[in-house]
């Protein structure tokens, strides 16, 4: 015949089984919905077939709470045993409130820095997404007429790249024409920039385009040449100054 | 009425039953169980402020429980780790005693009665299955109906209706008496 503590011993394995198939038992927060009535038919079927399989826990739920007792019962705290359950009680909450302190500082601060943060990253992106001049066009004047004691030509820091205009004459009387610039830090001048394939304006004007980065500041010389079969005359010169920015 | 006057009478009248109440029902030690309630207490003195209605037994009760869930979950889930076992504890690996074995055809007979009280526990209807698991875990019929949030003469009824099932299925008329009306 069939027992009870037959049935039960065969019954703990198939639980044990399902505490396996059927993963961790379900949160408190899960349970509370349940008991509370929060769930639909099909999650309440769910969670009871998962508590099923852990009778303690069934048991959390399921046991008696116990009546208050009453003043006089020896079950009834007396003055003296409550005042020392709530000084530790309150020892306790400090403690906790301490921490909780901390931890809203520490949350403050975090918060600080991320505002700060956020709004040098908000700065940075309005910058970059301002409009940047890629170069500025610098009207070049020759040297000899701005005469010996004239101001040098002096180029602007804005944007990416220079673009150079040395006023020239229309007629050069040259095929070809080169131009240099050279450092007059150093001595002898020591050549930073040079080409011979240099477009020209409608006017005679040349135009070069340099990185601004090609042109440390100091003091530069620009020298135009005319160059005709092997013959080379220097036609022009510049004195440039590049401000530190 | 403040509200400390309020957590002190609740605290005077159920901290020793609550105590009793975890160290009976989830046989935990005494310092365990003073530490569950105590615990349960300043949660609940945490939340007083937030709480709104009457019965703050209720309230209690409800954060009782859930100290209790949350301390057996979390011993559950820490067993289902691996077991970590000393190996220089010569008690803690030794093997017991082997029991004398059955004969294969006994094995094989208590196999095949264990094969069939489990397929017949599990073809039964969830709701007479969840009431008979129940009960063979020792839980009262009053138990269960909370459980299962049905009225105690239906976990009777699901009973004798999982247990007529199981002596049709099993061929046993005597087995499994009935259920104490």
């Amino acid at each position: 015949m069939i027992t009870k503590s037959e049935l039960s011993d065969v019954n703990g394995k198939v639980m044990a089984e399902n505490q396996v198939t059927n993963g961790e038992p379900p949160t408190a927060e899960e349970v509370l919905a349940y008991t509370r009535g929060e769930l639909t038919p099909e999650e309440e079927a769910c969670i009871r077939e998962r508590l099923i399989a852990y009778p303690e826990l069934v048991r959390t739920l399921t046991t008696p709470f116990p009546e208050p007792a009453e003043p006089g019962h020896p079950d009834y705290l007396s003055d003296h045993e409550f005042a020392r359950h709530w000084k530790a009680l309150q020892k306790r909450r400090q403690r906790s409130n301490g921490s909780l302190q901390f931890w809203r500082a520490f949350g403050a601060i975090a918060a600080s820095l991320a505002v700060v943060f956020g709004g040098l990253l908000w700065r940075a992106e309005i910058e970059l997404k301002k409009p940047q001049a890629v170069w500025e066009q610098q009207e070049l004047y020759s040297d000899s007429r701005r005469g010996i004691e004239g101001e040098p030509n002096k180029l602007t820091p804005n944007g990416e790249s220079y673009l150079l205009v040395p006023g020239l004459g229309s007629d050069l009387g040259a095929d070809k024409l080169r131009v240099d610039i050279l450092d007059m830090a150093v001595n002898p001048p020591r050549t930073v920039w040079s080409s011979n394939a240099i477009s020209r304006t409608s006017n005679g004007s040349l135009v070069i385009v340099l990185r601004r980065d090609s042109l440390k500041p100091g003091a530069y010389k620009l020298v135009v040449y005319g160059i005709t079969g092997a013959r080379q005359d220097e036609l022009s010169t510049f004195t440039l100054r590049v401000p530190a920015r | 009425m403040t509200n400390d006057d309020r957590f002190q009478s609740l605290y005077r009248k159920y901290y020793k039953r609550m105590v009793r109440f975890y160290v009976l029902s989830f046989r935990v030690t005494e310092e365990d169980a003073e530490e569950l309630t105590q615990d349960a207490f300043f949660r609940f003195l945490e939340a007083m402020d937030e709480y709104r209605g009457d019965a703050e037994w209720a309230y209690l009760e409800t954060i009782a429980r859930n100290v209790a869930y949350n301390r057996i979950r979390s011993q559950k889930t820490a067993k289902r780790g691996a077991e970590t076992v000393d190996i220089h504890d010569r008690n803690a690996i030794a093997e017991p005693a082997a029991p004398a074995e059955p004969d294969y055809a006994q094995r094989e007979e208590a196999a095949l009665r264990s094969k069939q009280l489990r397929d017949a526990i599990a073809e039964l209807p969830a709701g007479s299955r969840e009431c008979m698991q129940l009960w063979l875990n020792e839980f009262t019929y009053d138990e269960i109906a909370k459980f299962l949030k049905i009225s105690v003469d239906a976990v009777k009824s699901r009973l004798r209706d999982a247990k007529k099932v199981l002596r049709a299925r099993l061929g046993d008329a005597n087995a499994l008496p009935e259920v104490e009306e």
